[in-house]
Parts: C-alpha cells; structure tokens; sequence
C-alpha cells in the first residue's frame, strides 16, 4: 500500500502496454518468460502487473469456451417490449440461466440479449416455457448463430470478473 | 462438436484460475484437495482440447472505448464468411457471429463517441461490397453478461 493509489488512464505506459500484449496471449507466461522478452527483470514484470491489479486495470484469468460448459447453440436475439417498463421485463430475463447476456438498448429494438442453449431440444423449452411466459414481450427476433467468428475476452467491466483470488 | 467430458474438479478449476490465472497450481491444488500434477494435467488436457486458456483482460471503465453498440448487416449470403472476417478485423469489434436471420451478420463493437461509431458503420462497414442494410443499436446499459466466457480462437490467445 506504499504506492498511492493509481486511477487515471495515463498511469498504464508503454512497458505496461507491452506486458498486457504478452499476457494477453499467455496469461500464465512466468515474470521471467515475460522479463526476457521485453528487457526487463522478473521483479519489475512482477510490480507492474501487481499495480495493474491494484488499481483495476487488469485481470489475468482463465477464460473458457462456451463448449467447455456445453453451450452448443447461441442464439442472439432483439427483443421489443411494449406495456411494461423494459427494466422490468429485461430483469426476467436475467433471471434465466440459459440467458447468457441482456443488455437494453437504444435502436429498433429495447433489448438485445444472447441465449446460450445446449441443444436444440432445449431452444423450444427456453422460448415456450420461459420466454413466451413473460409479460411484455411484443416480439422476439432470432437469429440462430451458424459460426462465432470472434467473440473476443480483451476488455470487459472488471467488476463481472470477480474478486481476485 | 467434441463430447463433454469435464468433470466437478475441471469446473473448479476453471473457476479457481478464473480468478486469477497467475496462482500457481501449486496453491490451488491445495485450496482443492488434490495434487499439483493432477492440476497440471488437468490444465492441460482442457487447453489443448480448446476449451480454457489464460489471458489478460482489461478494465472497460478504463478503457477510451467503453460503449457498446451492436451492428446487424444483412449481407449477400455467398460473401458472408469473408465480410465477417473483415469486419472482424477492424479497430473496436469486439464479436462477430454469422446467424440465420435476414440480417445474418451480427457484430459488437466498443466505441468511444457517436461520432467514431458513425464513421465504423459509414465509412467502413456500409463500405464493404455485399453489405446492404444495417442496424444499430447502442446498449445504454448492461444487465448481464459473463466476460470469461466466449469462443476461443487459436490465434487470439496463444497456447503454450
């Protein structure tokens, strides 16, 4: 707790940027590993990264594919709400396991979220059982996903990533 | 699509690095009751099938492109993949996904100001031949999502 606290955009250089790129691609690269390639002494990678830590910036953890934890079928979807107020509706929604993500929006939609099913045997369960159930809902708009082309892990709110162990 | 085969402890281990990926297995073996090698092994085996790796990731808040916006392009079906492929490379897109809808290309971006979000859709997008219409929407807020999880990508996120 020796350095105060460090919360502006500049505090990350471009030895911290360097770091994080190397990171980014092996998250488990030793201070050493990381210290040679960029010139550095195991020590300093290891401050630097610790300071990031600290003050929020950075997160270095294990991320896992959506068929580690057997979500075959990704369903994206806009949602209209109309007689009832979409932070409602939108807080059913999140009640949902098998809704993966909710978001309200601005656009021709009031709600885009992301549905992370199994199978397809569990897509007709999700939107009969669950989906149709909720009030409010004036029309679901899927769009069933072929191929992820990129669904990237590079920035996210740090709060979602959790306390660090 | 592979079969499944993880197991409690994998779950935990995911969970336990997904925490902070730079403890060593050492120490989490310990806080799970099994062995380092286990937990080496472990590791192993669900990053060479594909399904963990150990990345960085940085504070949204911090970042200069903190907003989000999601962009539907109904583009010519033929040219799909490598539009999606395109637009997946430029500067802020977060996510891309193909879909079966009349809008078929589905893409997340991070932007800055309406302004950079306007000339990503108008002067890059709208640009790309076999892109027709588009759609915008701007999340205003974020209820629910889980950052660790996603598609894993072999040239993204080196394996060892």
């Amino acid at each position: 707790m020796s350095e105060k606290a460090a919360t502006s955009k500049s505090d990350i250089d471009d030895v911290d940027r360097a770091i994080i790129r190397l990171l980014r691609k092996n998250g488990r690269a030793t201070n050493q590993e990381l210290g040679n390639q960029l010139g550095l002494s195991a020590g300093t990678v290891s401050s630097r990264i610790r300071r990031m830590e600290k003050s929020n910036k950075l997160r270095v953890v294990a991320v896992s594919d959506f068929a580690a934890h057997d979500l075959n079928v990704l369903i994206p979807v806009m949602i209209e709400v109309s007689g009832r107020p979409v932070a409602e509706v939108a807080e059913e929604l999140v009640a949902i396991p098998e809704v993966f993500a909710v978001h309200l929006v601005t656009g021709p939609s009031d709600i885009d979220a992301l549905l992370a099913l199994k199978d397809h045997e569990a897509v007709s369960e999700l939107m009969l059982g669950k989906l149709s159930k909720i009030e409010g809902i004036r029309s679901i708009t899927p769009a069933i996903a072929v191929e992820v082309v990129k669904y990237g892990f590079s920035v996210a709110p740090i709060e979602e990533l959790g306390v660090m162990a | 699509m592979t079969k499944l085969s993880l197991d409690e402890l994998d779950y935990r281990l995911i969970e336990a690095f997904g925490r902070n990926a730079r403890i060593s297995n050492g120490k989490i073996a310990k806080q799970l009751g099994t062995t380092e090698g286990t937990v080496r092994t472990r590791l192993k085996r669900m990053q060479n099938d594909g399904l963990i790796a150990f990345t960085a990731v940085t504070s949204l808040e911090q970042s200069q492109q903190n907003q989000m916006a999601f962009i539907r392009a109904k583009v010519e079906i033929t040219r799909a993949h490598d539009i999606a492929g395109q637009i997946a490379e430029l500067k802020g897109v977060e996510a891309v996904i193909l879909t079966l809808a009349t809008y078929n290309v589905l893409v997340v971006c991070l932007f800055d100001s309406v302004t950079n979000l306007h000339e990503l859709v108008s002067n890059y997008i709208q640009k790309i031949p076999g892109v027709d219409n588009i759609l915008t929407s701007i999340a205003v807020k974020t209820l629910k999502y889980n950052p660790k999880i996603g598609r894993l990508i072999a040239e993204d996120i080196g394996k060892i």
